[in-house]
């Protein structure tokens, strides 16, 4: 995937909210990536530390990258579980294959620490 | 004196930080403009359909062949994206279709504002005439278009037999964000080691609400259920 199309996306994200808030300099960007997301999260930190360099107020953003992991929950059973398996995933407590992903699919920007 | 605020004395000056919560999309900006070519095509009442898949799996002859069967019965209009040429909208307008090419030049997926803009070329075409539905040909890749909504009401991945059986294992995202699966070119399970039986399992796998289909464009195979599921989507959508 283009980490950097993806970097380049979010270095435009956070210009507008740092103008919505009147920032200085941003300081610290949190990234929450999920397992299923298909974002390589080395490949965007590498792309973001070359893109934001174009930007004054982003030269110093330092990024954060929360991987959050696959959770499944059973709706049969109610057991909440996380695995790093996501082809026929099974709940561990019952076998029932009737799971809602609770965690996994993630590609958000989680919060945004600025200079104001 | 100090540069920032002109006075003769250095001093600290007070910084203040704050933190915002954003919990908002990397790829927001792409996902508005889907929302916004949805809005549109319900408000047309155009069913729409992204078809995904590697490069020369079958979609642009998939689509002529649902054309030749269904263009008297069901308004028909495609967008076909490619990195580069006109060829796939030049098959389709043969077809007697109208179709928009959309040229990335070297974006190897779709994303929704060329689609808006293709769109609207494709409704200049049409000059008033209303489309049931609409094809959107995705640029051939099995990976990135997969994260690029492009306000479909409906993804379709088509994986063909000499491929391999191996790839929905090896492409989940893809199988993962579409409702059906097509596995094209069934008229070649003789000459190619492809476990069908296999591809489905670890296609529903990945995704168990996944309608799969088995097709030949060349033999016909597979086709008349295609047709059909067409048009059942088209008589009991809710959405547009």
């Amino acid at each position: 995937m283009h980490e950097v199309a993806i970097a380049m996306g979010m270095v435009d994200e956070l210009i507008r909210i740092g103008r919505e808030n009147n920032a200085k300099k941003i300081t610290a960007v949190r990234l929450k990536i999920g397992r299923l997301s298909g974002i390589v999260t080395d490949s965007l930190k590498f792309a973001f530390d070359a893109v934001k360099l174009e930007h004054p107020v982003l030269l110093n953003a330092e990024l954060t990258i929360n991987e959050v992991p696959l959770i499944y929950e059973c709706n049969d059973c109610k057991k909440s579980f996380d695995t790093d398996n996501f082809y026929f995933p099974a709940c561990p407590e019952c076998d029932s294959f009737n799971l809602k992903l609770v965690s996994g699919e993630e590609q958000d920007i989680e919060n945004v620490e600025m200079e104001v | 004196m100090c540069d920032a605020c002109g006075c003769d004395h250095s001093h600290e000056h007070e910084v203040q930080k704050k933190t915002i919560d954003v919990n908002q999309s990397l790829l927001r900006a792409n996902e508005k403009a889907a929302l916004v070519n949805k809005k549109h095509f319900d408000e047309q009442g155009i069913y729409v359909m992204n078809l995904i898949s590697s490069p020369g799996s079958g979609k642009t002859t998939l689509l002529e062949k649902t054309i030749e069967a269904i263009k008297d019965e069901i308004s028909i209009g495609v967008l076909e994206g490619d990195i580069e040429t006109e060829l796939d909208a030049e098959r389709i307008r043969a077809k007697g279709v109208p179709a928009v090419q959309l040229t990335t030049g070297g974006a190897c997926h779709l994303e929704s504002p060329l689609v808006h803009k293709g769109f609207h070329e494709l409704e200049h075409q049409l000059d008033g005439r209303k489309l049931d539905i609409l094809f959107i040909e995705n640029v051939g890749n099995l990976v990135c278009p997969s994260f690029f909504d492009l306000g479909e009401h409906i993804r379709v991945v088509l994986i063909s037999i000499p491929e391999g059986h191996d790839k929905p294992l090896k492409y989940p995202k893809a199988l993962r964000t579409s409702s059906v699966l097509m596995i094209s070119k069934s008229d070649l399970v003789p000459y190619f080691n492809f476990d069908i039986e296999k591809a489905k399992k670890d296609a529903l796998a990945l995704n168990p609400s996944l309608k799969i289909f088995v097709t030949s464009a060349t033999t016909g195979e597979g086709m008349d259920e295609w047709l059909k599921f067409l048009r059942s989507v088209l008589t009991n959508r809710t959405c547009c």
